[in-house]
C-alpha cells in the first residue's frame, strides 16, 4: 500500500480577514435597465451573493465538511522539464478490493469538489453493480495543487502528471472520467498511455477534433456515414446551443487563451470580480440546477483560497490553445463511453464522434448540463456502472479489477 | 437657454481613501518564469505601478492640472434616451474665424487625449489655420453620465454630439477621431454631413464591418493587392490582434457586465486591463508612471465607474453575426496613418481627400505624436489644403 500524505484544507485566519475587508469595500458597477443575463452576470445576483459572503456564509463550516467527506492527500510528482509539482487529490478506495480504479478529472471553473457527490456512489459495493476506487486530483494551479512555474505546460504534461499519479498509487491500469478540461486531458492520457495504462475512458462533454481530414483518413467509411446521416432533433438542439455559446459566451475563452495574466490581476484581487466571472458560467451552465448561495460561494472560495490563486487556473487555456491540443484532440483506440446531457454547452455530432473514437457506450439523458457529476450524480454513476458492469461494453477492461 | 455649467473635477476624500485601502490590500497573482509580456502585463510592471499609486502618486496635483482645462457639463437630450449630462472640454481660439473641431476619444482613452493638441490647435498663426476645439467624454466615460437603457449606438452618439456642437453655436464643424472616435465621427459625417459635419479626419481608418470583424480569416486570405511597407505592418498588427489581442474585444462585446465587476472593484485589475493597451497599442511611447496613473485614475474615479465604459462594444454589436455597418459619408475625409496602429488598407468607402503616412506613432496619436497629428490637420484644412475653407466663415484664419 503506497504511503500517502493526508491533507486537510486549513485556510489561515489572515486570509479570511483579508477577504472580509475586501468584501466590505466592494465597489459595484451600475447596470443597464432590464439587462437580465444579456450583459453578463446580473447585479441583483451579485449583490445577494456578496451580502451572503460577508455575513452568513461560514467558510469554516464548509471547510470542515470538505475535510470530513473527502479523503484528501498531497504528493510530489515530477514532470519532465517542469520539476516536482506537489499535487492535491482526493483518493477513496472501495471496500471491494477488485474495484475498478478510475481517475476523475475536473475542468474550469470546476474543481475537485465535483467528485463529492459521485464519490460515495462509485465506491459503494453492491451485488448488482461494479464499484470503483476513485482518484480525483486538482489540476495544477487549481485547488491545492501547485501550479506549473515554467511556460509550456501542455496536454502531454498533464497526461504524464496524472499517469504518474495513478502509478504511484498502485494503479498501473485504470479507467478515466472527465468533462470540460477533464475531457481533453483524459483524451490525451488515453492517446499517450492507453491501452497500456488507460484501459477505457468515459466523458460527459465529448468534443470533436478540428482535424476533420484526420478523422476521415482514420475511418473513411464511418466518416462517410457522418456526412450522409441527417442530424437528430437532439443533435440539432445541441448544436444550436453550442452556436449560441460560441457567439455570446466565449469572451472568457478568448481572454484566458491569449492574456490570462492580465485577467488574473482582476481575479486574484477582487472577490466580487472572481465571483461574477465564475458564476456567469456555473449559473447558466447547468440544467436549472438549484444552486444554493452557499454552494456557489464554496465553489468560488475554493478558487479564492486556492494554493496558486485564481489567476493560475486560467493558464491552461493559454497553454493548450497555443499547442492547439484543445482543438485537435487526439484519436485513441481506447474504448470510449459517452454520456450526452442536453444542456451541455459543447456538442458534437454523434456520427462524427463514432468516426473519431472507439465509442463502445452511449447514453442519452433528458436532463442535465455541463457539470454532470454535480448536477446528476446518480445518472452519471449509473452510466459508469452500465459501461463497466457485467455484460457492459467495457466489462473487465482492467484485468483483476472487474469492480466485483 | 443654456444648461452649460463650468466643471471642475473634485474627487471626494472618501473615494481617495477607498482607493488607498484597496491598494493596500492588493493581492497579486503568481507569474510563470520569464513570462515577460507573453501571458499579459508583467507582474513587475503592475507591482511598480500599484506601489506608486499607493505611495508617491498625488492625485490632487493631477486633478489640479486637469482642472486647468476649460471643462463644462451640459444637458443634451437624445431621442428615446432622455437627457444625458455631457462632460466636455471647450476651448476657443483667439482667432474668431477658427475652424470648429469636435475631437472624439475612444477606449481606453478619454478627454485627456486632447490635452497636448489643444494648445497647438487653438494657437493663432499666419502660416496655419487654427481651431475652436470641443472634446467631450463619451457617455459612461470620465464625467459624462452613463446610458442605462440598451441600444445606444452610432445613431445616438451622432445625435448627441451633433446637438452638443449646435448648442455651442457650431452649426458647421469638422471632426477628428480615433478608436471609438472614428466610429462615432463616421456616424456623425454619415448622418449629419454635409449639413453640419463638413469634413472628417481620423487616425484610425477602419473599413466597414463585413470585411473585418465578421470574417477576419477570409478577409486576410482574400487580400490580394500588393502592399506597401506600411500596409504590411498593419497586416502584422492585425494578425497580432486577431491571434493574441482580441480577448478584451470579445469580452466587452459579449459580457461587459461580467468584466465590469472586476474593473469597478479592483484598481489592480483595472490597471492591468487598461495598461496592457496603453503599452501594446502605442509606439514605444515613454509613459511615465504618473501619466499612466492619471489615465487610470480618470477611469477609476469616473462618474459611472469603469464598467460603464466597456458597454459601447456590446451596444454597437461587434460579434461576428452582427457586424458594424457604418454609413458611407458624403464629406471630405482625411486619414493619418500610424504604423503601430491597426489601420485598414485604404478607407475605400470614404471620399478621401487627404492622406498622411507617418513612420512612427501608434493608436493614441494625439497623445503620442501631437505635433504630427496637428501638422496633418493644418495641412488638410489650411490654405491650399484639400479641405481649405470647408466651414463657411471659418477658414481658420
Amino acid at each position: 500500500m503506497p504511503e500517502e500524505t493526508p491533507f486537510k484544507i486549513a485556510v489561515p485566519d489572515d486570509a479570511l480577514s483579508l477577504l472580509q475587508r475586501k468584501l466590505a469595500d466592494t465597489r459595484l458597477p451600475d447596470e443597464v435597465e432590464g439587462a437580465g443575463w444579456d450583459y453578463g452576470t446580473p447585479l441583483s445576483d451579485i449583490k445577494r451573493l456578496v451580502d451572503r459572503w460577508r455575513g452568513g456564509y461560514d467558510w469554516h463550516a464548509h471547510e470542515r465538511e470538505l475535510n470530513q467527506h473527502l479523503p484528501m492527500f498531497t504528493r510530489d510528482i515530477e514532470v519532465d522539464g517542469f520539476g516536482v509539482l506537489n499535487m492535491h487529490y482526493v483518493h477513496k478506495k472501495s471496500k471491494v478490493a477488485g474495484a475498478v480504479p478510475v481517475l476523475f478529472v475536473h475542468g474550469w471553473p470546476g474543481s475537485f469538489i465535483e467528485v463529492s457527490k459521485i464519490l460515495p456512489l462509485l465506491t459503494a459495493g453492491g451485488a448488482g453493480h461494479p464499484s470503483f476506487h476513485v482518484v480525483a486530483p486538482s489540476l495544477p494551479g487549481f485547488g491545492w495543487s501547485e501550479a506549473a512555474h515554467k511556460p509550456g505546460f501542455r496536454g502531454t504534461h498533464y497526461a504524464e502528471l496524472f499517469n504518474k499519479l495513478m502509478l504511484s498509487l498502485g494503479y498501473s491500469e485504470y479507467v478515466t472520467q472527465g468533462g470540460d478540461w477533464g475531457h481533453v486531458i483524459t483524451r490525451i492520457l488515453a492517446s499517450q498511455y492507453g491501452p497500456k495504462h488507460v484501459k477505457a475512458s468515459h466523458t460527459n462533454m465529448p468534443i470533436c477534433s478540428t482535424d476533420i481530414f484526420g478523422t476521415f483518413r482514420n475511418n473513411p467509411l464511418r466518416f462517410a456515414k457522418y456526412l450522409l446521416t441527417p442530424y437528430t432533433p437532439r443533435e440539432r438542439e445541441g448544436m444550436a446551443r453550442s452556436r449560441m455559446f460560441q457567439k455570446t459566451g466565449m469572451g472568457y475563452f478568448a481572454q484566458q487563451s491569449t492574456r490570462p495574466q492580465t485577467l488574473g490581476y482582476n481575479l486574484g484581487d477582487s472577490p466580487v470580480g472572481l465571483l461574477a466571472w465564475i458564476y456567469e458560467k456555473i449559473g447558466p451552465g447547468t440544467d436549472n440546477y438549484p444552486w444554493t448561495d452557499d454552494e456557489v460561494l464554496t465553489w468560488i472560495s475554493i478558487y479564492w483560497f486556492s494554493r496558486a490563486g485564481p489567476s493560475a487556473s486560467t493558464r491552461i487555456y493559454y497553454e493548450l490553445s497555443k499547442s492547439e491540443e484543445v482543438f485537435r484532440t487526439p484519436r485513441t483506440s481506447v474504448p470510449v463511453g459517452i454520456s450526452f446531457f442536453p444542456k451541455e454547452v459543447f456538442h458534437a455530432p454523434r456520427e462524427l464522434l463514432r468516426a473519431e473514437l472507439n465509442v463502445v457506450f452511449e447514453s442519452e439523458h433528458d436532463a442535465g448540463g455541463h457539470f454532470a457529476a454535480y448536477e446528476k450524480p446518480e445518472a452519471l454513476v449509473d452510466d459508469l456502472r452500465r459501461m463497466f458492469g457485467r455484460g457492459g461494453p467495457a466489462a473487465g477492461v482492467v484485468p483483476g479489477h472487474s469492480g466485483f | 437657454m443654456s444648461t452649460e455649467r463650468p466643471f471642475r473635477i473634485a474627487v471626494s476624500d472618501d473615494a481617495l481613501a477607498l482607493l488607498k485601502r484597496k491598494l493596500n490590500d492588493a493581492r497579486f497573482p503568481d507569474e510563470v518564469d520569464e513570462a515577460a509580456w507573453d501571458y499579459g502585463v508583467p507582474l513587475a510592471d503592475v507591482k511598480r505601478l500599484v506601489g506608486r499609486w499607493k505611495d508617491g502618486y498625488d492625485w490632487r496635483t493631477h486633478e489640479n492640472t486637469l482642472n486647468k482645462l476649460p471643462m463644462f457639463t451640459r444637458d443634451i437630450e437624445v431621442e428615446g434616451y432622455g437627457t444625458l449630462d455631457v462632460h466636455y472640454v471647450h476651448q476657443r481660439s483667439t482667432v474668431e474665424g477658427a475652424i470648429p473641431l469636435l475631437f472624439v476619444h475612444g477606449w481606453p482613452g478619454s478627454f485627456i487625449e486632447v490635452t497636448k493638441i489643444l494648445p497647438l490647435l487653438t494657437a493663432g498663426g499666419p502660416g496655419h489655420p487654427s481651431f475652436h476645439v470641443v472634446a467631450p467624454s463619451l457617455p459612461g466615460f470620465a464625467w459624462s453620465s452613463p446610458v442605462l437603457k440598451r441600444g445606444f449606438s452610432g445613431k445616438q452618439y451622432a445625435e448627441l454630439f451633433n446637438k452638443l456642437m449646435i448648442s455651442l453655436g457650431y452649426d458647421e464643424y469638422v471632426t477628428q477621431g480615433g478608436d471609438w472616435g472614428y466610429y462615432v465621427t463616421r456616424f456623425l459625417a454619415g448622418l449629419h454631413g454635409p449639413l453640419n459635419v463638413k469634413a472628417s479626419h481620423t487616425n484610425f481608418p477602419l473599413a466597414s464591418a463585413p470585411t473585418f470583424w465578421a470574417s477576419p480569416v477570409q478577409y486576410l486570405k482574400h487580400l490580394i493587392l500588393p502592399y506597401t511597407a506600411l500596409e504590411l505592418q498593419w497586416l502584422g498588427n492585425l494578425q497580432e490582434f486577431l491571434t493574441r489581442g482580441r480577448g478584451y474585444f470579445l469580452q466587452h462585446s459579449t459580457r461587459p457586465q461580467t468584466i465590469g465587476y472586476n474593473l469597478s472593484d479592483s484598481p489592480v485589475g483595472m490597471l492591468a486591463w487598461i495598461y496592457e493597451k496603453l503599452v501594446l497599442w502605442s509606439d514605444s511611447y515613454p509613459w511615465t508612471d504618473d501619466e499612466v496613473l492619471t489615465w487610470l485614475s480618470i477611469y477609476w474615479f469616473s462618474r459611472a465607474g469603469p464598467a460603464a465604459s466597456v458597454r459601447i462594444y456590446f451596444e454597437v454589436g461587434g460579434t461576428a453575426d452582427t457586424p458594424w455597418v457604418m454609413p458611407r459619408p458624403n464629406v471630405p475625409f482625411g486619414a493619418s496613418y500610424f504604423p503601430k496602429d491597426s489601420g485598414n488598407v485604404h478607407a475605400g468607402e470614404c471620399n478621401v481627400v487627404f492622406e498622411s503616412e507617418h513612420t512612427s506613432g501608434g493608436h493614441f496619436a494625439a497623445f503620442e505624436n501631437p505635433q504630427g497629428l496637428v501638422d496633418d490637420l493644418r495641412k488638410m484644412f489650411g490654405k491650399e489644403g484639400p479641405a481649405a475653407g470647408i466651414v463657411p466663415g471659418h477658414s481658420g484664419f
